[in-house]
C-alpha cells in the first residue's frame, strides 16, 4: 500500500501543484484584504469560509487522485447519468433569488453543475476514445454532441448561462484532439456564427466570405459545399424573423448578454467600476488591504466574479502577470501531460480539463476588464465559493492521476 | 479499450499551444493596456473621484383632448435624496436638513427608512421641496455629503376641467405596490404608476423608460460632470395621448352638473368617440399629486355624495322608463303586437290583489303603441308586457350589452343586472315570485334591474345608429370597433326612430325640454323616472341628435331628480345646443 502511494507520488507533476498552491494562496490574501472591511461575525467571513472550504476541497483532491483510473473508466456512464438527476433535481425545491442552481442539504447547498462539467468532459473522453476510428466520419458527431447538449440545455434553463458555456466548450477541442477534420468541427460552429453575425452587416458580409474561402479549401464534393454555405446564409437570413417572432421582454433579456449598457444599473455600472479599480492599480498596485474602490464596496460580487478586480487594484499588474503566467503554465502543462498520455481515454480527460480551466480562467478575466460582457464566472483556485473550489480541486485530482503514466 | 494507444499529431499538439497562448496574451495586453498605459486616468478617477449613476426619470406622455387642448401637463417639483452609503452622520444630517427646509425631522427620518434599498441606490427625503428650500440645501452643500436633488415630474392639469374619474390619477410605487408588481424594471420606490382611469389603463404607454447618467462625484458628494468615455442612457419619454373627450363641452356639462349628483355623458354614437365624461360631484384632478393641502382631502372624503365614486362605470341604477323601448322592440320583434292596439290607461292597472300606477294619476286614456312611448304611459306597458314571457324580454336585453361589460378602454366596470328566471329562484325562491308581476315591473325599467351610465349610453347608441354602432371608448383614433349589433327588422328600427323623435317633438311628449330648437337639428330621445328606495326617483334622459352629418348621442342622469323630463331633459338641450352651434367643426385634428 505505502509503496503503491511512493510509486504514484513519485510521479506527479510537482509544477501543477506549487501553481495551484501558489493561486490558492494569493486568492485567500485577497480575501482576507476583502474581509478586513467587511462587519461580518466571524464565521460567516469569507476569508474563514474558504479556509474551512479548503478542507473538502483537498480530501476531494485526494480521492480524485487515488481512484484507480479503470474504475473511472468504468463506471462514468452511470456518474454521468446520476448527475444529470443531480442537475435536474434543483428544479423539484423552491429556486433561490429565481434560480435553481442549488440542492439544499440543511444548511449546505451544493451546486451539482459544478460537478457535472467534468463528469461530461470524462463521459466524452469515455465515448471518444471507444469510437476514435468512426470519428472521421461527419455523422459520427452526433452523439458527442447529444451526451453534451442534454446537461448544457438543462443548466442552460437553470439559468446559469456561464456554466452553461462552459459545458459545451470542451466538446470542440476533444474532438480536434482525437482527430476529427477541423472542418467539420467548422461545420458545427458555422450556424451559431450565422446566426449571431447576422445582425451586424459588416459582419456578416466578412463571415460570408470567410465562410467560402474555408469551404473552398476544404475541397469538400460541389453540391455539399454549396449546400452548406446557401444552407448557413439562409440561416442568417432568417435570424431577424426568429428574432421578430420574439416577445419584447425576450429579447431584452438576451440583448443584455451582450450589451451591458441595456442594464445601466447593473452589469454596466459594475464593468466600470471594475475597470477603474483594475486600471488605478497601475503597475505595483496600492498595496494589500488598501484598495479604495474595493473597499468603498463599489464593486458588488467582489469577492467572487470580480476577484481579480480586488487583485488588480491592491496588487496591481505585477500580481496579475504573475496569475496569468501561473495560470498559463498550468494549462499548458495539462496539454503537455495530454501529449504525452499514454493512453487516449486519460489524454482526453485531461484535454478537457484544460479546455474548462482555460475558459473559465479567459471568459472570468476578459468580463472583469470589461472584454465581454458579464457572466457570473469565478475564478480557478481564487474567487471565494465552496463547490467551485472543492470541483477545481478535483480537477487537479484528476489530472494528477491521469497524467501520471503508470509505471510499466 | 483503456489500453487504446494514444497518438496525436504534433500539428495539433502545437495548434492548442497556440490557442491557450494567444488567448492569455490577449489579457496580459489587457491589463497591460489599463494598468500600465491607462494607469494615470484611472489612479485619478479613483484618488478623486467616484462615478455616480443617476437615473433620468423619463417624462411622462401627455393627455391631449380630441382638439388638440392639453389637459394632462407635468411640472418639475424637487425631489431631496440621501445615499446611505455616502451620508456620513445620518441623525445629524437629517437634522440639519429640517433646520433648512423646516421640514419635520420625523418626516424625513420615515422616508429615508421607507425608501432605502441599497446602498448606494438613493432614497427620497422629501419631495415638492420649493426653489428656495433647495437653494438653501445647495449653500450647505458640504456639510451635508450623499445628499441629493433631482427634478420630478408631477401630473397638472392645465385646462380647468376636472375630468378626475376618466383621467384617473398617479399613485407613489411603495414597497407593497411593487411586491405585486409584474414588471419591477421599469419602476423604482418613490415612482408614480397610473392607479386609476387612464392613466392606469395607458401605463404601459405613458410611463416611458428611464435614462441613466453617469456623473463624477467628489468625496464630498459634489458632481463634478459627466464621465467621459462612458455613455449615457436617454431616457425614452413616454408616449402621449389623445383621447376622445371635446374640452369646451366637457367644462359646460361638468358647470351644468355641478350641485347635483349623477352622470353626463355625450358621445358620437357611429364611432363611439365619448366626447364628455362627466360624473358629479368629483374632485379637482390634481386631489392626489403631493400639491393638494389636506383641508381639501378631508372635505372629499367627508362628502356623503362621494365624489370619489366613478358613475359612469360603477354607478348602478334602475333604468325607469327609458326602458319600455326595450319591452316594445321584444314586442314588435316577437311579432305579439299590432302598434296600433289601444289599451286602456286609467291610471291606474290591477293585476290579482296588487295594483301599479301610471306616473300619470288621472290617466292617458286610449292609448297606442306609438303613444304610449311619447307619453310614456306605464299601463299601457303593464297591460303589453302580459303578452311576452321573460326569456323573450331579458334576451333583447342581452342584446344591448345590459348584464355585461362594455369594454371600454378604463380599468374596470361593472356589469350591471339582468334578473333572468334563475336568478329570481335564486333571489326570492322558487315560489315567491310570479312571472307577471316580474315583467310589469322590468316592463317600465323597474324592479332587480340595475344598468350602468355606460351601459345606458351604448343602449341609445345602438339605437340611434340602427344597430350600428362603435364601441364606446377614450383614446382618439383608435380602430373602429363595432358594437355587437342586434339583427332588428328594419320596420322595428324604423318605428323605435320614429316613437323617439316624437318624445321631443310631440306636443303630448315627456322630452320637449331636451329640444334646442336649432334649424336643422334633429333630437330624438326618451325621458326616465325612476323610482328607488333613496328618496325621490332618479331623472333619466337618453337622447341623440343629429344635424347633417354631426351624430351625438347624450345620457344624463340625476340621482333623487325627480322626473326625467324636468331636470334632465333641459341639461341635454344645453349639450345639444353646444354641439349643434356652430363654432369649430366635429372632426378630430390630425395630431
Amino acid at each position: 500500500m505505502v509503496i503503491h502511494v511512493r510509486k504514484k507520488v513519485s510521479v506527479i507533476s510537482f509544477n501543477i501543484v506549487v501553481g495551484v498552491l501558489l493561486l490558492t494562496g494569493i486568492g485567500l490574501a485577497s480575501l482576507y484584504s476583502i474581509s478586513l472591511h467587511q462587519e461580518t461575525e466571524f464565521l460567516k467571513n469569507s476569508f474563514i469560509k474558504q479556509l474551512i472550504y479548503l478542507i473538502p476541497a483537498v480530501g476531494g483532491l485526494l480521492i480524485a487522485f487515488f481512484i484507480p483510473r479503470h474504475f473511472i473508466h468504468k463506471y462514468i456512464y452511470i456518474f454521468y447519468i446520476a448527475i444529470l438527476g443531480g442537475i435536474i433535481l434543483p428544479y423539484f425545491s423552491n429556486s433561490v433569488a429565481g434560480t435553481h442552481r442549488w440542492i439544499d442539504f440543511g444548511s449546505i447547498s451544493l451546486q451539482p453543475a459544478e460537478y457535472a462539467k467534468w463528469i461530461l468532459v470524462i463521459t466524452l473522453a469515455r465515448y471518444l476514445s471507444d469510437h476514435t476510428p468512426e470519428m472521421q466520419r461527419f455523422s459520427s458527431i452526433i452523439i458527442p454532441m447529444i451526451i453534451t447538449l442534454i446537461p448544457t440545455v438543462i443548466i442552460l434553463k437553470q439559468p446559469d448561462l456561464g456554466t452553461a458555456v462552459i459545458m459545451i466548450t470542451p466538446v470542440l477541442p476533444m474532438l480536434y484532439w482525437v482527430g476529427v477534420r477541423p472542418y467539420h468541427i467548422f461545420l458545427m460552429v458555422a450556424p451559431l456564427l450565422s446566426l449571431l453575425t447576422a445582425f451586424h452587416m459588416i459582419s456578416f458580409t466578412i463571415w460570408g466570405i470567410g465562410m467560402a474561402v474555408i469551404i473552398y479549401f476544404a475541397h469538400p464534393k460541389l453540391l455539399t459545399g454549396i449546400g452548406t454555405y446557401f444552407g448557413n446564409i439562409f440561416l442568417g437570413l432568417l435570424a431577424p424573423v426568429i428574432w421578430n417572432t420574439l416577445k419584447g421582454y425576450q429579447q431584452k433579456r438576451i440583448l443584455t448578454l451582450f450589451d451591458p449598457n441595456l442594464d445601466p444599473l447593473g452589469a454596466a455600472y459594475q464593468i466600470i467600476q471594475s475597470k477603474t479599480a483594475i486600471g488605478s492599480g497601475g503597475f505595483w498596485g496600492k498595496g494589500w488591504g488598501q484598495g479604495t474602490q474595493t473597499h468603498l464596496k463599489f464593486l458588488p460580487v467582489q469577492e467572487s466574479d470580480f476577484i481579480l478586480s480586488v487583485i488588480g487594484e491592491e496588487l496591481g499588474f505585477l500580481i496579475i502577470a504573475v496569475i496569468i503566467t501561473i495560470f498559463t503554465l498550468i494549462v499548458v502543462k495539462i496539454v503537455k501531460l495530454a501529449y504525452n498520455s499514454k493512453d487516449r481515454f486519460s489524454s482526453l480527460v485531461l484535454i478537457g480539463i484544460g479546455t474548462i480551466f482555460l475558459s473559465h480562467i479567459f471568459i472570468n478575466s476578459a468580463m472583469t476588464i470589461g472584454l465581454i460582457p458579464v457572466k457570473g464566472l469565478p475564478l480557478p483556485f481564487l474567487s471565494y465559493g465552496g463547490s467551485f473550489l472543492v470541483s477545481c480541486y478535483i480537477m487537479i485530482g484528476l489530472v494528477l492521476n491521469l497524467g501520471a503514466n503508470p509505471p510499466e | 479499450m483503456l489500453k487504446a494507444e494514444n497518438i496525436v499529431p504534433k500539428r495539433r499538439f502545437y495548434v492548442v499551444n497556440g490557442v491557450i497562448l494567444i488567448l492569455m496574451l490577449i489579457l496580459i495586453i489587457r491589463f497591460f493596456h489599463l494598468q500600465i498605459y491607462r494607469y494615470e486616468k484611472f489612479r485619478q478617477k479613483a484618488d478623486v473621484n467616484r462615478i455616480r449613476a443617476v437615473t433620468v426619470n423619463a417624462p411622462r406622455g401627455l393627455i391631449f383632448d380630441r382638439y388638440g387642448e392639453l389637459l394632462v401637463d407635468n411640472y418639475p417639483t424637487y425631489v431631496l435624496s440621501a445615499i446611505p452609503g455616502e451620508i456620513s452622520n445620518e441623525k445629524e444630517q437629517l437634522k440639519k436638513i429640517s433646520d433648512l427646509t423646516g421640514i419635520d425631522t420625523v418626516i424625513l427620518v420615515n422616508n429615508y427608512e421607507k425608501y432605502k434599498r441599497g446602498k448606494f441606490a438613493p432614497a427620497r427625503l422629501v419631495k415638492d421641496l420649493s426653489f428656495e428650500q433647495i437653494s438653501l440645501i445647495e449653500e450647505h452643500k458640504l456639510d451635508l455629503s450623499g445628499i441629493q436633488y433631482n427634478q420630478f415630474p408631477e401630473r397638472f392639469f392645465p385646462s380647468g376641467i376636472h375630468g378626475s374619474h376618466f383621467l384617473g390619477y398617479l399613485r407613489e410605487v411603495d414597497r407593497r405596490v411593487r411586491g405585486q408588481m409584474v414588471k419591477k424594471e421599469y419602476y423604482e420606490l418613490g415612482d408614480l404608476i397610473g392607479d386609476q382611469g387612464l392613466e392606469k389603463y395607458y401605463e404601459s404607454w405613458l410611463r416611458g423608460i428611464k435614462g441613466v447618467t453617469y456623473y463624477e462625484v467628489d468625496v464630498f458628494g459634489r458632481v463634478l460632470g459627466k464621465v467621459k468615455g462612458e455613455q449615457d442612457v436617454p431616457p425614452i419619454p413616454g408616449q402621449d395621448l389623445t383621447v376622445t373627450i371635446d374640452a369646451s363641452l366637457q367644462r359646460l356639462l361638468e358647470t351644468e352638473m355641478h350641485g347635483f349628483t349623477g352622470v353626463a355623458l355625450v358621445s358620437n354614437p357611429a364611432s363611439g368617440d365619448i366626447l364628455a365624461y362627466v360624473s358629479s360631484p368629483d374632485y379637482p384632478p390634481d386631489l392626489f399629486t403631493g400639491s393638494t393641502p389636506d383641508k381639501v382631502w378631508n372635505e372629499v372624503l367627508a362628502d356623503t355624495n362621494r365624489p370619489l365614486l366613478d358613475r359612469v362605470t360603477y354607478g348602478l341604477y334602475p333604468p325607469g322608463s327609458t326602458f319600455k323601448m326595450i319591452t316594445a322592440i321584444a314586442l314588435l320583434e316577437n311579432k305579439l303586437i299590432d302598434p296600433n292596439q289601444i289599451f286602456e290607461c286609467t291610471g291606474i292597472y290591477i293585476i290579482g290583489d296588487e295594483s301599479f300606477g301610471c306616473w300619470k294619476e288621472e290617466g292617458h286614456g286610449k292609448v297606442n303603441l306609438s303613444q304610449a312611448v311619447i307619453q310614456s304611459c306605464n299601463v299601457y306597458f303593464y297591460q303589453a308586457v302580459q303578452l311576452l314571457n321573460l326569456d323573450q324580454w331579458v334576451e333583447t336585453c342581452l342584446k344591448f350589452g345590459f348584464g355585461q361589460e362594455t369594454g371600454i378602454d378604463l380599468p374596470s366596470e361593472r356589469k350591471g343586472l339582468i334578473p333572468n328566471a334563475a336568478y329570481m329562484n335564486f333571489k326570492y325562491g322558487r315560489w315567491h315570485w310570479s312571472e307577471k308581476g316580474t315583467l310589469i315591473n322590468l316592463a317600465i325599467g323597474q324592479g332587480d334591474i340595475l344598468a350602468t351610465p355606460l351601459q345606458m349610453l351604448m343602449y341609445i347608441n345602438i339605437l340611434a345608429t340602427r344597430g350600428r354602432a362603435g364601441k364606446p371608448h377614450l383614446l382618439a383614433g383608435k380602430d373602429l370597433e363595432m358594437v355587437k349589433a342586434p339583427n332588428f327588422s328594419a320596420d322595428t328600427w324604423r318605428k323605435i326612430d320614429a316613437y323617439l323623435t316624437s318624445v321631443i317633438y310631440d306636443l303630448k311628449g315627456t322630452g320637449r325640454a331636451a329640444d334646442p330648437q336649432i334649424p336643422g337639428v334633429t333630437v330624438a330621445g326618451k325621458t326616465g323616472t325612476a323610482e328607488n328606495p333613496h328618496g325621490e326617483p332618479h331623472a333619466w334622459f337618453i337622447g341623440y341628435g343629429k344635424q347633417r352629418d354631426q351624430f351625438v348621442s347624450v345620457v344624463i342622469l340625476i340621482e333623487n331628480g325627480g322626473h326625467g323630463g324636468e331636470t334632465a331633459a333641459p341639461i341635454a338641450r344645453k349639450a345639444f345646443t353646444h354641439i349643434f352651434t356652430p363654432k369649430k367643426p366635429l372632426v378630430m385634428i390630425d395630431r
